[in-house]
This record gives structure tokens, C-alpha cells and sequence, in this order.
């Protein structure tokens, strides 16, 4: 009896909206200029637009490194554990980013991309050095 | 201000006198200054020195306003600010008596003094070793955590390097963060060129001191490397040149006073204030 109250207490605004079926999304909002994007970590209802209005920003992150060879990534902790509380889906490339930051663990795609690019980079090590030696 | 000037001064020679006097080691001899009791004062300030002698003691602070002076004139001297003609009131003695009160009141606000903290630890935490992810970036990522009610010191911010390592970030890196995710007024993200040794002995030169360290406390953390570098700097530099009188009347002269008596060079300065009590 408990258990329902809370859940319907948390979802009761998804229930009133016009979004049948749809659920909430923390998810990447492109912004910026012209070969300048800039995203920002958002909630958002998951029907919406990708750059329209959202739930609430939850962090930002910036794809081009700065002049100390760094990308910066804020994460709004607190706020993102709330919506995932309440039940937000999270796409993708957030997961991946809250992985490599060590609040999710590391995400299993991560970790794939890495092993098939060291074995390309083994392959052509491989093909480079055997087209050495007969050009010898 | 003559009446209480005498006595004070007496106080404050028989203090003195031990650390001239006696060959003790410089932390024990301190005893003499503090009486080792728990700081009574500003509870948000924390500035401890060594254990028996803190800075934040009730009668080391007493002892150190006291010397620091309140000359009205030099400390509601005008800071830059936009111009406006001056206002003329038309006061009883009264009311010029109550509105010399708040004046000090206030000075007192402006006087106080900002922390001496010893130099932080170098932070290195390894949280996470992924080596799986070499080779993948070749850029760090700097995560940040912008929750607006955890205290700065508190902030997690973590490092991945291109190597896999996730690390906590250093102080450096943490205070550049936080500077550019919470921006304070008067700190820049990159400390401007004036703290570097060179410019200094420039500034010193045109007798600024008051304006450089002002400068520091809004741009470092008071326990920051630069913070006590430029700090001990400038407090040499007066030192040789026994330039007091620049900082009398500022909140710069507490700490003054006690780098000079932690390091046993009061001489030029018990004489300088000798010769403005006569």
C-alpha cells in the first residue's frame, strides 16, 4: 500500500500530461555556434524536441577541449539521481559519459570501441611491419 | 588613544621580550603569547598555526588588533569607486559622537583579519584503474559535480586521463573548476601576471603592498602554495625596508605580525613602534 502511494506520488504529473506513454529522458541538448557545439545534460520529457523546452538542466558538456587539453563535463549529482528516482530513461551517451566518471559503472560499449580499436591498431601494426620486410 | 597607547605598548614589550631574549626553540617559546586554550573567536575562520599558540587564540587577537591601530582616516580612505560629490551634514555632538561609533564599528568589520593556514597536502587519489581505455582519448575529462548546496570543499571532481586512471583532480585543477562553474568576483581563471616573482619586486618598489595582497586573498585559497608565497614575500619586503606604517591600519598587519614573530624578526619592528608610541 505504501509502495503504490509513493510511485503514484512520483509519476502523478506524467499521468496528467498529454504524453501518452512517455517518460522522461536525461539526455543531450545541442547548443553553440557553427563549429562550436556545446551540449547540455538535461531532463526532458522524451517526446519533446531535442533543443525545446526541458524538465530541468542537469549538467553540461563540452566536446571541444580547452587550452589545458582537458573536456569539461558538470553533472548535477544530486538533481540526476533524483529523476532517475523518478524513473528518467537515460540515453546513451550520457551513460557513457557518467561512466567514465565513475557515478555509473563503466559502460559495456565503452569498453567494446576500446578492445575492437586496439585490435585494429594491433592489425595494422601487424601489416605495417610485414610490408616492411619484404620492401627490405 | 595617547591613555591606552602607554599601557598597551607595556604589554606588549614584556611579551615581545621573550622571543628576543631567550634562545627557545621557536614553537615552544610561543607558549609565552597564547595560553594554548581552544579558539574562542569566528567560528567560519579556521587559522591554526602550531598547537599551543593559534592564531585564532582570544588574546593573540586582541593583542594583534590592538597593535594594528584603527586610523579611521586611512581605512575609510577612498577605494575606487565612482565619484560623488561629497555630502555635508549638519550634526549636534551628539549625534557626531554616534556617528564616529558606527564608523568604528565598521572598521572594525573591514579590519578583520583573513586566515593563516598552513600549505595544503597535494591531493592523489586514484579512484578507478581502467587500463582497457588506453589508448582510446587522447584528451582528459574533468568531471565536475555542480550541486549548489555542497560546500567547495566538499565538490567532487574527478579526473580520467587518457590512460584509463580516474583520479581525483589537484588543487589546481579543483580550484580552476570551481572558478569556472561557480565564478567569484575578483578571482580570475588564470591568476594574472602581477603574482610572479619579477612583478612583484615592481610593485614593492611603488609601495603597494596593501593592493597586491588584497589582490591575492580574491584570486588564491588561503592555503594555497601562491596565497603564502606572495604573502611571506611582501612581508619580507617590508621587513627589509621597515615599511610598517603601509599596513598599520589595514587587516593585513595581524598576519604580519605573526609571520614576523614565528620567524624572530621583530627587531625593526618593535623599534618602529616604539618610535610612533613616543
Amino acid at each position: 500500500q505504501v509502495l503504490a502511494r509513493v510511485i503514484m506520488v512520483h509519476l502523478a504529473h506524467l499521468l496528467m500530461k498529454n504524453y501518452h506513454g512517455g517518460h522522461v529522458a536525461i539526455r543531450m541538448a545541442l547548443g553553440g555556434c557553427a563549429n562550436r557545439p556545446f551540449f547540455r545534460i538535461v531532463a526532458a520529457y522524451n517526446k519533446r524536441a531535442r533543443d525545446s523546452k526541458y524538465l530541468e538542466q542537469v549538467g553540461c558538456y563540452d566536446p571541444l577541449p580547452n587550452s589545458h587539453n582537458e573536456k569539461l563535463v558538470g553533472l548535477n549529482i544530486e538533481r540526476i539521481k533524483h529523476w532517475i528516482g523518478c524513473g528518467a530513461h537515460v540515453t546513451k551517451p550520457v551513460e557513457k559519459l557518467l561512466g567514465l566518471s565513475g557515478f555509473f559503472p563503466l559502460h559495456p560499449m565503452t569498453i567494446t570501441n576500446a578492445e575492437r580499436l586496439r585490435k585494429r591498431r594491433a592489425l595494422k601494426a601487424i601489416a605495417a611491419s610485414e610490408e616492411e620486410t619484404p620492401g627490405d | 588613544m595617547a591613555a591606552l597607547g602607554v599601557p598597551r605598548w607595556r604589554c606588549l614589550w614584556r611579551r615581545a621580550a621573550a622571543p628576543l631574549g631567550l634562545r627557545r626553540p621557536g614553537r615552544a617559546l610561543l607558549g609565552s603569547r597564547g595560553y594554548g586554550q581552544d579558539a574562542g573567536s569566528e567560528a567560519d575562520k579556521e587559522k591554526s598555526d602550531v598547537t599551543k599558540p593559534c592564531f585564532t587564540d582570544e588574546l593573540v587577537q586582541r593583542l594583534l588588533s590592538k597593535m594594528t591601530g584603527l586610523d579611521l582616516q586611512k581605512i575609510f580612505r577612498p577605494i575606487k569607486q565612482e565619484l560623488k560629490p561629497p555630502t555635508y551634514k549638519l550634526m549636534t555632538e551628539k549625534q557626531l559622537a554616534e556617528a564616529t561609533r558606527k564608523a568604528i564599528k565598521e572598521a572594525k568589520e573591514l579590519l578583520k583579519m583573513p586566515p593563516v593556514l598552513s600549505e595544503r597536502e597535494p591531493i592523489d587519489d586514484v579512484l578507478a584503474e581502467d587500463r582497457i581505455l588506453e589508448g582510446t582519448e587522447t584528451v582528459k575529462y574533468v568531471f565536475t559535480d555542480i550541486t549548489y548546496s555542497t560546500p567547495h570543499r566538499e565538490r567532487f571532481i574527478v579526473v580520467r586521463e587518457p590512460s584509463g586512471v580516474l583520479r581525483k583532480a589537484t588543487w589546481e585543477e579543483r580550484d580552476r573548476m570551481i572558478q569556472v562553474y561557480f565564478p567569484r568576483e575578483g578571482r580570475k581563471l588564470v591568476p594574472p601576471p602581477i603574482f610572479k616573482d619579477e612583478n612583484l619586486m615592481t610593485v614593492f618598489r611603488e609601495d603597494r603592498h596593501e593592493d597586491v595582497l588584497n589582490l591575492c586573498i580574491a584570486q588564491f585559497e588561503p592555503d594555497s602554495a601562491n596565497y603564502i608565497r606572495v604573502h611571506h614575500q611582501t612581508y619580507e619586503d617590508i621587513d627589509k625596508h621597515a615599511k610598517y606604517d603601509l599596513l598599520r591600519s589595514t587587516r593585513h598587519f595581524g598576519g604580519m605580525v605573526w609571520y614576523l614573530v614565528n620567524r624572530k624578526k621583530t627587531d625593526g619592528l618593535l623599534i618602529n613602534m616604539i618610535q610612533r608610541n613616543l
